[in-house]
């Protein structure tokens, strides 16, 4: 008996042991990621990975023009650091990274491996042709010549792996393909938030903008004779779009509010002028909007952008005499309603106190070193609910974009007739009140000095088309491209300036002749008691100086004149800086990329 | 009563020498035995068997429960930390129920690869050792060769240590209680500047000599922080004078100290029922362990409950079967808001609350409301686990048949919630923020091992043989799922079925499986030639098919000189020498589960798409098909000395290992390529140590009873180097053969420009912070070794320009020394432990404060920083009297700090040679000396006489007091914690990471003062 147990025990043992000892117990493969296999078969898998490549700003457009003329700012800064730094391939190294380029020929090695009509396949195609798009857009802004691929790398392809950089030419062909492409194959209509064949168009025709303008200008690409063929480009796009009748101005009838409400919509879908817009749903998608809009964080809108906006009779701001040393409050007198619908103006009232300035209710506008002055409403949440913040959708392609873009186009072209405008511009002014452009405008001294570069038979028009676009589409983030496709880097040197103060003493801030605060010199200090002013409000103390005082504002002379913000905005090196160098490392690893343009 | 003269009495007790006395006569004989210091015939647990210690022939330590007894420790391995030469245990933190960090011998691969930690021959991990109750553990063997090692095959590379739990031993019932009760406290908390006023000017100050100046206080702002500097006792928060509408604070506390408490309390007890009848041992216990966090304001605690049933019954003579089964249950509370590093980088200028009890408007405020009206986090572990075995002795003894099966059942449920809290933002102004969420996070694994091995042991005269075969298999499953829902509907029922939210969902598995056959040959010939044959042919799941299996054999030999003839002689002192060689070939297989195969992984689109977010896939990366284990040759060289009758003993071993095969990122390729590089076997490395360990043990004699004293000290080192690694070029951002692990690229600091002049003459440009900050007297300035006038950080190691090695951040000559004596019922430790050289470049704000970015704190170290210019008598005039005092009105040219800009020791951008500048690339002047030397535990014990406690039926009674982390020497500590800086090991010179652990960042150390008792019935 125990023999026989001692047998069956062994057996048993050694059974259990080989029987696991099966080749596909090691067999195990992933159960919540799909093999690569797979995948790409039906349309949703299609969808599934295109979705993936979205790639759109948010309301960071509203501080994206600081360090422009536009606004300056006190954040970290590539340009800023270029103009004030000694910049080289070792410390300027962002912007040459190529994971997107991947997925979007990664999709287009694979896609056709799905068993779908052609139409769908086409339409697949062309969003990924207009995400490989967009990529090299951005690659030509900050590089010029690139190395352009149209398929995966493998890790042995070095042909690939170490080509050197190709033609600005040659990639910008391949660029306006891949759009024409997506734009006769992307379906007309997709869901809110979705790409759709129009915002296709419309970020074709800002690029053939782009592109025309900037051979047009910038002489050291010697490719200004290639120039019309983009502008035509961009005309004929953005007439299809303005002719397709799908869109048009959002307007209530009412000028002083309208343009400022576009901006702060808990739901911006089924807007007519909204093309495309990244939608916000407090608790699913919050808007992550920021109190640094409005207040002395580091981004404030600078006098020069003010002083643009024309009168509200159309003329120019600078043809009034002494406009040079205006104050506060006389600056925001008959302007184009836009200005207090963009900046704070005297007697905005303050109901979001959740910001970087302090004082809430009838707005003093707070003074801080480094800071303008000047506030920004385009874009604010003047709500401190939460939940009003972060509902709030960012409109990212507006028709008023289209507009602008068709007018320019037609008038480098040298072909804008008084009905072009009157489709276009005209239609923006007219939302705000503002009386029609003329086809032949005199042209205001001013706009004539900041852009010298600019000639042919229709430069006066130019001059105002370039306005209008500045103050249309002022701090959503278009000014610095729109700067370096002008060739205008030069614009960049000119230190920003905030509010002009005639002296020391009391000044009226709210526009209803009583003084809000005071300014005193650096040597003084600041009473514990304070004086009131005739409504029975402290006055605000600020004590005014130069750079390196210890003091609340810096003026320009110290004890009057503009608020200054920046110490030096450095030098902006011609053409040199139009570009980045590749990063030193990546030159290191493919001795073929060579510099370009003095890096 | 002995009659014969001639007869012989025999002296023995456990642990001493036994003792031959010749009665002659004598009416008393008075022999005083002499301890067994030895341990020479204890028995070593071995892989799948035993062995005694005398007869091993790899490097193997084993320790005793005592060790680990005598000790109010919570977690296994704080007990083990400088125990075992070579056995190094770190801690990321110092929070409870943290998770040591476990190697041996040093960095083994640059892809990691820990220790195989087996409990009750079950694969662990450190998670779960952490769940291991110190009481039921009866010895600990660690092994560290490849000898011993190799028959767990391809996860025994670097090393094992193998567990055996207690199991009833005596006849009868044995009771056994212990408990102690402990009171902590942070070991080190940064010395935070606190004055308002200084704060703030620095803090300005900080941003005033930088391009973004961005921190700007106003006069009002200034005025209140000179007030309240000037008087602490105005208050903190005040109704803003230009605006009645809001609350106006001006702090001057170190919020740290706010939130984290001074004193918690720690407790454990544990109960074990033991015994032994002819066929039946058992061995039944339970452990309760509390561990108190630092947070004052909300719970953050630790518990485990863990209850073990061991059983084995014989069946037969010949045949026996066992249970042994483990439950535990863990739990860790906190709140769900809650982040060390927030609390760390609050402002000393914010306050905490209004006049009207609500939480302030500012950081302090919204840390304080979320630690108390944010929700809770609740991390509730439960495992069950259970072990059949049976075992079979055949043919006398000859051949024995073991088998086991395991099953483990782990399930962790995580509820996490958030709710909106209420700050005030003026006088009647409370608003609500935050948003509310609950998230359940469950992660359930399922886990079987099977082992059936067969033992043949026979002796024939001078011969001994031990043959042993087998087979193993694994396979473990991990199912993770998160669930999330927004907007609770209340407070009350923070769940995520009472929400109404985006709900959004993800699910992950995970699971591997591997299978080995395995041998062992041992032949020992007249106790004096030992030689060993280990192996095992191993699968994994982790390999492609064809890659998949790998045979890993191992050899060893030793030689028992003191067995020879030739040294009778020299018996009486040297009482044991042996010399021991072995080498072996293992696999490393700690990669990924599925490394091999590219896949496509779920995610949620970033945009809202017709009112959602859709579900998208990511890009699958780049995978190689050559793809396999890593090969790890080990060699070791040992030598066991016993002198003076084993009162001294001595071990030494030496070791190489090689890595071979790491898997790498392969060649560094362009950027174009738009991924990550594939993953291949494509580097070697070259690890190379020593271990020593001396023990000493005497007993003095006293006019009644003896003292005894016995010493311990041990001391270990190794360094590694890369043999293989595609680097043609010898870049500095990647590993490169001949690059010494945690070697430090820097500068030679030369002090402090003090002049333009000097300026002028050396061009620092390249490495200013964002290219932005300007170079002015007081910057730091470095020597310039190649001579061509400016100051570069080179990125090759053939043309590093002004970069050269100035330190290694890996600890070296690790040691630990362990003092005892006892003297009648007491018995003392203290026990020492400690890093005798390792170099810590300190990153990040908790050293650099201000000069990291203008958003955390400011240390009182930095006060003495450079400054150009003392300041003007209208400027004095309006400083607080504390700002005079600090001499910070006053110009330094003589300052250990530079001038303070902000940013200039900005981690962000990048750690690594290519991306740091400033005071981020580590530099001589400010090297830190990570070496240290730690008081880590004194106990006092007192055990009550036999002849009392028997009174009440007690076999043992023992008070204790103990201090935990008493004291320590370090350079560091005017900083942080010493030990906080031992997980700082990123060793890829490509990792560009700024926020990796260990600069600082950590949950505080605490200092445990206990006092405990064990009792045995």
């Amino acid at each position: 008996m125990k023999k026989i147990n001692k047998y069956i025990i062994g057996v048993a043992l050694a059974t259990l042991g080989l029987s696991a000892c099966k080749t596909d117990f090691l067999d195990r493969q992933p159960q919540t990621s799909i093999g690569t296999d797979n995948f790409f078969n039906n349309e949703q898998d299609l969808k599934l990975y295109i979705t993936r490549l979205y790639n759109f700003p948010g309301t960071g457009i509203y501080n994206a023009d600081g360090g422009t003329d536009n606004s300056p700012t006190t954040g970290v800064l590539e340009i800023k650091t270029m103009m004030v730094g000694l910049p080289s391939a070792s410390n300027i190294t962002t912007g040459w990274n190529w994971d997107r380029l991947r997925s979007v020929n990664y999709f287009l090695d694979n896609f056709r491996k799905a068993s779908l009509g052609p139409e769908v396949l086409n339409h697949y195609e062309g969003l990924a042709r207009f995400f490989r798009a967009q990529f090299y857009v951005e690659k030509v802004k900050r590089f010029s010549d690139v190395p352009f691929y149209d398929k995966t790398i493998g890790t042995n392809d070095n042909d690939l792996l170490l080509k050197p950089r190709d033609p600005r030419s040659l990639v910008v062909t391949k660029i306006m393909e891949d759009f024409a492409f997506a734009a006769q194959n992307v379906r007309e209509t997709a869901e809110s938030g979705a790409i759709n064949r129009a915002i296709v168009k419309a970020y074709q025709a800002k690029f053939a903008l782009y592109e025309g303008t900037y051979r047009r200008y910038h002489s050291e690409l010697e490719l200004a004779s290639t120039a019309p063929q983009f502008l035509q480009l961009a005309r004929d796009v953005s007439r299809e779009i303005m002719t397709g009748g799908k869109y048009r101005l959002y307007s209530t009838g009412n000028p002083n509010q309208d343009y400022l409400n576009l901006f702060i919509q808990p739901n911006l879908s089924g807007n007519p002028e909204i093309l495309l817009a990244v939608y916000n749903e407090s608790g699913i998608r919050n808007s992550g909007w920021s109190e640094t809009v409005f207040g002395n964080f580091e981004v404030s809108p600078a006098r020069d952008l003010l002083q643009d906006y024309l009168m509200k009779d159309g003329s120019y701001y600078s043809s009034q005499a002494g406009y040079e040393t205006f104050p506060f409050v006389k600056e925001f007198e008959n302007r184009d309603p836009r200005l207090s619908q963009t900046y704070a103006y005297p007697g905005f009232n303050l109901l979001n106190v959740r910001t970087y300035s302090q004082n809430g209710g009838l707005y003093v506008q707070q003074l801080a070193k480094n800071q303008s002055g000047y506030h920004q409403i385009k874009g604010f949440v003047n709500d401190p609910s939460t939940a009003a913040m972060q509902t709030v959708d960012v409109p990212i392609l507006r028709y008023a974009e289209i507009l602008l873009t068709f007018a320019e186009s037609k008038a480098e072209l040298g072909e804008l007739t008084q009905s072009d405008l009157d489709q276009s511009i005209n239609l923006i002014r007219n939302r705000v009140g503002m009386p029609a452009m003329l086809i032949s405008p005199m042209i205001d001294p001013v706009q004539n000095e900041k852009f010298p570069g600019v000639s042919g038979a229709q430069r006066a028009a130019i001059l105002e088309i370039r306005r209008e676009r500045r103050i249309e589409l002022a701090l959503e983030g278009y000014r610095f491209d729109d700067i370096m496709r002008w060739n205008a880097g030069k614009l960049l040197e000119k230190p920003q300036e905030g509010i002009y103060f005639s002296g020391l003493g009391k000044h009226d801030l709210t526009g209803d002749g009583v003084p809000d605060i005071i300014l005193l010199s650096s040597s003084e200090s600041i009473p514990v008691v304070k004086e009131k002013n005739t409504l029975g409000k402290d006055l605000i103390y600020y004590r005014a100086g130069t750079f390196g005082q210890d003091v609340g504002v810096f003026l320009k002379n110290g004890n009057s004149g503009t608020v200054q913000t920046t110490v030096q905005n450095g030098k902006f090196m011609e053409p040199k800086f139009y570009y980045r160098p590749v990063p030193q490392a990546q030159v290191q690893l493919n001795p073929n990329l060579k510099q370009i343009f003095g890096w | 009563m002995v009659s014969d003269p001639q007869a012989i009495l025999v002296f023995k007790y456990i642990g001493y020498i036994p003792q031959e006395v010749a009665v002659g006569g004598r009416k008393t004989v008075n022999v005083i035995l002499k301890a067994d210091q030895s341990d020479l015939n204890e028995v070593v647990v071995v892989g799948y068997g035993t062995q005694k210690k005398v007869n091993l022939s790899g490097a193997v330590d084993q320790i005793n429960a005592k060790a680990l007894a005598s000790r109010p420790v919570a977690n296994v391995a704080q007990g083990l930390q400088g125990l075992v030469p070579n056995l190094n245990i770190d801690f990321a933190s110092g929070a409870p129920g943290a998770t040591a960090k476990i190697n041996i011998r040093g960095i083994t691969s640059i892809n990691g690869g820990d220790p195989l930690i087996l409990i009750d021959n079950i694969p662990s991990n450190a998670t779960e050792l952490n769940r291991l109750a110190s009481q039921d553990i009866e010895n600990i063997s660690v092994i560290k060769d490849a000898s011993a090692s190799a028959i767990y095959g391809a996860r025994a590379s670097f090393g094992v240590i193998l567990i055996k739990t207690k199991s009833g031993s005596q006849d009868g019932v044995a009771v056994s209680y212990s408990n102690f009760l402990s009171m902590n406290k942070p070991t080190v908390i940064p010395d935070k500047i606190t004055d308002p006023y200084i704060y703030s000017r620095l803090l300005e100050l900080s941003t005033n000599n930088t391009p973004w100046d961005n921190v700007n206080y106003s006069d009002q702002f200034y005025q209140y922080a000179k007030e309240r500097s000037d008087d602490p006792t105005i208050p903190g928060v005040r109704i803003n004078p230009s605006d009645a509408k809001l609350w106006e604070y001006m702090g001057n506390s170190d919020w740290t100290r706010y939130f984290m408490n001074d004193q918690t309390y720690s407790q454990d007890h544990a109960l074990s029922v033991s015994g032994k009848s002819d066929k039946t041992q058992y061995y039944i216990s339970g452990n309760y362990n509390k561990q108190n966090g630092v947070l004052k304001i909300a719970d953050d605690y630790f518990d485990r409950y863990s209850f073990r049933s061991k059983v084995n019954y014989q069946v037969a003579p010949w045949l026996s079967f066992g249970n042994n089964t483990l439950l535990t249950a863990t739990r860790r509370e906190n709140p769900s808001q809650y982040s060390i590093t927030g609390i760390y980088n609050l402002f000393p200028t914010d306050f905490d609350k209004n006049p009207d009890g609500t939480w302030a408007n500012n950081s302090v405020g919204r840390t304080g409301a979320q630690l108390t009206e944010g929700g809770t986090a609740s991390d509730k572990f439960f495992s069950l686990q259970t072990q059949f075995n049976g075992e079979a002795s055949l043919f006398k003894n000859m051949l024995k048949l073991n088998a086991d099966f395991t099953y483990r059942r782990g399930a962790d449920n995580y509820d996490e919630y958030t709710l909106p809290y209420k700050i005030g933002f003026g006088p009647s102004d409370v608003r609500e923020e935050g948003n509310s969420y609950a998230r359940k996070w469950t992660s359930f694994d399922d886990y079987t091992v099977l082992n059936t091995y067969l033992t043949f042991n026979e002796s024939l005269g001078k011969h001994n043989f031990t043959a042993l075969a087998g087979y193993n298999q694994e396979y473990f499953r991990n199912e993770v799922n998160d669930t999330r829902r927004t907007n609770l509907i209340s407070a009350s029922y923070p769940t995520v079925g009472l929400a109404t939210g985006e709900l959004s969902s993800t699910q992950v598995i995970n699971d591997w499986a591997v299978q080995g056959l395995f041998f062992r040959l041992n032949y020992i010939f007249n106790d004096k030639y030992i030689v060993e044959f280990n192996g095992r042919y191993d699968g994994s799941s982790r390999f492609p098919s064809d890659k998949r299996w790998g045979f890993f054999p191992s050899a060893s030999a030793a030689w028992r000189i003191d067995q020879e003839a030739f040294m009778d002689g020299l018996r009486p002192v040297v009482s044991n020498f042996k010399l021991r060689a072995s080498y072996g070939s293992l696999g490393n297989q700690s990669t990924s589960n599925y490394g091999y195969i590219s896949t496509f992984s779920p995610s949620r689109s970033g945009y809202l798409i017709g009112g959602s977010l859709p579900l998208t896939v990511t890009t699958p990366g780049l995978v190689s098909a050559d793809y396999t284990w890593e090969k790890v040759n080990t060699a070791n060289l040992g030598t066991d000395l016993g002198l003076f009758n084993n009162k001294l003993n001595f071990t030494f071993d030496i070791y190489e290992r090689n890595t071979k095969g790491m898997l790498a990122n392969g060649r560094d390729l362009p950027d174009v390529i738009g991924a990550t590089e594939p993953r291949e076997n494509a580097a070697d490395l070259r690890n190379r140590g020593w271990e020593l360990s001396l023990a000493y043990q005497t007993s003095f004699k006293t006019a009644k009873d003896p003292i005894n004293v016995s010493a311990r000290f041990l001391l270990s080192d190794s360094r590694s180097v890369i043999t293989r690694f595609e680097n043609p070029n010898n870049s500095l951002t990647q590993y490169r053969k001949g690059m010494e692990l945690g070697e430090i690229w820097g500068l030679h600091s030369n002090g402090l420009f003090q002049t333009q002049a000097e300026i002028n003459a050396l061009d620092q440009t390249s490495i200013v912070p964002w290219g932005a900050l300007s170079i002015v007297p007081g910057w730091p300035k470095y020597i310039d070794r190649d001579g061509n006038g400016k100051i570069e950080t080179g990125l090759t190691a053939d043309n590093a320009q002004d970069l050269a090695i100035i330190g290694n951040s890996s600890p070296r000559f690790r040691f630990g020394l362990d003092l005892n004596a006892s003297w009648k019922g007491f018995d003392v430790r203290a026990f020492f432990q400690g890093v005798a050289k390792r170099d810590y470049y300190p990153l990040d704000y908790l050293y650099w404060g201000f000069y990291q970015q203008p958003y955390a704190g400011g240390y009182a170290h930095l006060l003495d920083f450079y400054r150009p210019n003392g300041d003007s008598p209208t400027d004095i005039a309006k400083h607080s009297q504390s700002y005079i005092n600090a001499g910070l009105a006053n110009s330094n040219h003589d300052a250990r700090y530079p001038i303070l800009q902000s940013w200039l020791a900005d981690v962000n951008l990048g750690t690594n040679v290519r991306d740091a500048k400033g005071l981020a690339i580590p530099q001589t002047g400010y090297m830190l000396n990570g070496a240290y030397l730690r008081l880590k535990n004194v106990t006092i014990g007192y055990t009550l006489p036999a002849s009392i406690t028997k009174k009440w039926h007690i076999s043992n009674l023992r008070f204790y007091v103990s201090g935990e982390n008493i004291y320590e020497w370090s350079a560091l500590k005017k900083f942080y914690d010493p030990e906080s800086v031992n997980v700082n090991d990123v060793l890829n010179p490509q990792a560009t990471n700024t926020n990796r652990p260990g600069n600082g960042y950590a949950y505080p150390w605490q200092r445990r003062f206990s006092v405990g008792l064990n009792l045995n019935f």
